[in-house]
């Protein structure tokens, strides 16, 4: 068995670094999340928090991202493709909930039918070193939507913390690549897979999905979405909240598309060029999150979009709380119909 | 504090039980002792939710903007900038008086939930709670200043130092350094619109970053257009923000907004001042930039 001591981890990064753009969790004034290695003034490595605010989604899907340029030549048009330099990318330490969430993000952008282009390029050549969480933090709730905190699943690498090494090992060809590279730097030792701890916070979401199939129209609606204030922190900060929105800009005979992220919170994500909006209330834009994340998604694609890292719970000015959400759904009693 | 529970129970069920109002907004307890939160309620039995504690931060004045087209008769628990929040949505032809029942405290000042929340996290290392949120820090109207109804005692204003100490330190920096500091600032903002949003000055009904034809200001998060939201925020709450502080605290990446908002403020008293945004309600009343006089100072067109 192999372990990576911790004073080797600069090291072990830098080593990485060489050949792959490696990303790491730091903490920055604004905000702890994943940035490139090595770091700069500002930033500080953060492995041993329980997580970053910001999410590693943004190292597969940007907030922002060119898509292509344009300019008139005359009475032709120039168009040139500005996606991304396919490189190998290296995420290190990404938890469980949000490596759940990188899964679903690919079911979203690389099955059914249709590949992005622009998602595959940054996901294809990423590997994922995954960190095993023995800590539940106080807004985690991984375990009740079916994540395992010990088994970040995708991952090439898991790490494992035992205090002044990670136990290191491969979970894919690619990890085993990984590995051998690193073999100068890795120890070998043997060692015990630590424990999850208790969560402190427990939902249950048997049955959930097909009962909110039928909960549509239901009051409670209205009632929860009460204190929401529409904005976008929930989304934005959600690992697996994936929406887009596709725009461009001009400057005189040239421009560029690009796409950025977009949140159901905001009324303008369901404008329609007509005028009207189907989501006009802003309870119907507060279903809609919930809905997706819980009924939706589970139906397309066979699981939950929420993975339960509780990040929405720490930021949401207003206290909205998606486990007290559930509860509160679960405890609603529907005639059979 | 337990004792303004008590009082703030018995005040909402007088209200609820005598169908004076058909809502009334307050606070509740949520899962963690640091966690008060909104509550909306609208019968009797469901004032016993009600708390009033030293987490009661949130600005309910906002809230009222979701009802602005309804008739209901509303119930509103308000500490000092919350009242003023109240003033600014009346004189701003947004609330009718009439439909309010204002029920004031006088503000101890508050501790930030939002604050507390990420310091518990584990999520952003060793964050620590900060005691009396900043924007309590700052305040100098802790008693509601519009009120059916009084309940709690006077409470002295917290600033401590001067008001606009933060802001002379900004206009004593070169252009270059400013510029740095607002660069750092406003390239952190990852457009969730949270300060927009919890703002009881932002009460437009189309709102100008919302547009689409045409497009006012671009979506991409970039330094520039980053710059020409926040830019417009802070100038369309010119001599309107009530100092409240809603959206420094509620930002997800600690952007000092009220920084900006009381650099215009001090602009807006030195121009066309003394002037304090809502501190009273009076009939015909409008905020300055909302007039046109033609002594109006024109030195800086």
């Amino acid at each position: 068995m192999k372990v990576l001591v911790k004073d080797k981890i600069n090291t072990a990064l830098n080593r990485l670094a060489e050949n792959s753009q490696v990303y790491v969790p730091v903490h920055r004034e604004g905000g702890s999340r994943f940035a490139p290695w090595p770091t700069v003034p500002g930033d500080e490595l953060a492995l041993d928090s329980l997580n970053t605010m910001f999410s590693p989604k943004e190292v597969v899907l940007p907030q922002t991202e060119k898509m292509y340029t344009f300019a008139a030549r005359g009475q032709s048009v120039e168009i040139k493709e500005t996606g991304e330099e396919r490189k190998e990318r290296v995420v290190f330490g990404v938890r469980a909930c949000d490596s759940k969430a990188i899964a679903a993000l690919d079911e979203v952008f690389l099955t059914r039918g249709y590949e992005d282009g622009f998602y595959k390029a940054r996901r294809e050549p990423l590997i994922i070193i995954g960190k095993a969480c023995t800590q539940p933090g106080p807004n985690c709730f991984c375990s009740a939507m079916g994540v395992d905190p010990l088994e970040p699943d995708p991952v090439d690498v898991i790490i494992y913390d035992l205090g002044d090494a990670y136990g290191w090992e491969p979970r894919s060809e690619r990890g085993q690549k990984l590995t051998q590279s690193l073999g100068d730097i890795l120890a070998d030792r043997d060692f015990q897979k630590p424990s999850a701890g208790e969560f402190q916070l427990q939902v249950d979401i048997n049955g959930l999905p097909e009962k909110l199939a039928g909960m549509f129209e239901h009051p409670l609606w209205e009632e929860l979405a009460e204190p929401c204030m529409n904005c976008g922190i929930c989304t934005y900060l959600c690992p697996s909240c994936y929406c887009f929105d596709i725009q461009v800009k001009n400057r005189g005979t040239e421009g560029y598309r690009f796409r950025c992220w977009d949140s159901c919170m905001y009324p303008e994500y369901t404008m329609m060029a007509g005028g009207h909006n189907p989501r006009g209330s802003k309870h119907e834009r507060f279903r809609n999150r919930f809905l997706h994340k819980l009924e939706f998604f589970q139906e397309r694609y066979g699981t939950s979009l929420c993975t339960g890292c509780g990040r929405c719970i720490v930021a949401c000015p207003q206290g909205i709380n998606i486990v007290s959400i559930i509860k509160r759904l679960q405890e609603v009693e529907l005639d059979v119909r | 504090m337990k004792e303004l529970t008590d009082r703030v129970r018995q005040t909402a069920r007088k209200l609820l039980d005598g169908q004076q109002v058909d809502l009334v907004l307050g606070w509740e307890k949520g899962p963690e002792p640091f966690r008060s939160q909104p509550v909306f309620i609208r019968e009797p039995e469901e004032a016993e939710q009600l708390v009033f504690d030293e987490f009661c931060i949130h600005n309910l004045s906002t809230f009222l903007l979701d009802y602005r087209d309804g008739q209901e008769k509303i119930g509103i628990f308000v500490k000092g900038c919350d009242s003023r929040g109240v003033v600014r949505l009346i004189e701003d032809n947004q609330f009718l008086r009439e439909r309010l029942y204002i029920i004031g405290i006088g503000c101890p000042g508050m501790k930030d939930p939002l604050a507390a929340a990420r310091a518990a996290s584990g999520l952003n290392g060793t964050e620590e709670n900060e005691g009396l949120a900043a924007k309590c820090r700052e305040c100098m109207y802790p008693n509601p200043v519009l009120y059916d109804e009084l309940i709690g005692d006077e409470q002295p204003p917290h600033l401590e130092g001067e008001r606009f100490a933060q802001v002379k330190k900004l206009e004593g920096m070169s252009a270059e350094e400013r510029w740095q500091f607002f660069s750092d600032m406003f390239s952190r903002c990852i457009r969730c619109y949270a300060c927009r949003n919890v703002c009881v000055a932002c009460n437009c009904r189309r709102c100008i970053f919302d547009e689409t034809r045409p497009q006012w200001v671009g979506r991409e998060t970039n330094l520039m257009d980053n710059i020409g939201y926040h830019v417009i925020r802070a100038m369309h709450v010119a001599g309107r923000c009530v100092e409240c502080g809603e959206c420094e605290r509620v930002c997800p990446v600690g952007i000092p907004l009220m920084l900006l908002n009381r650099k215009l403020i001090k602009d807006v008293n030195e121009l066309f001042g003394p002037y304090e945004a809502s501190l009273k309600l009076e009939e015909e009343a409008s905020p300055p930039l909302s007039v046109y006089r033609p002594d109006d100072p024109d030195n800086f067109l």
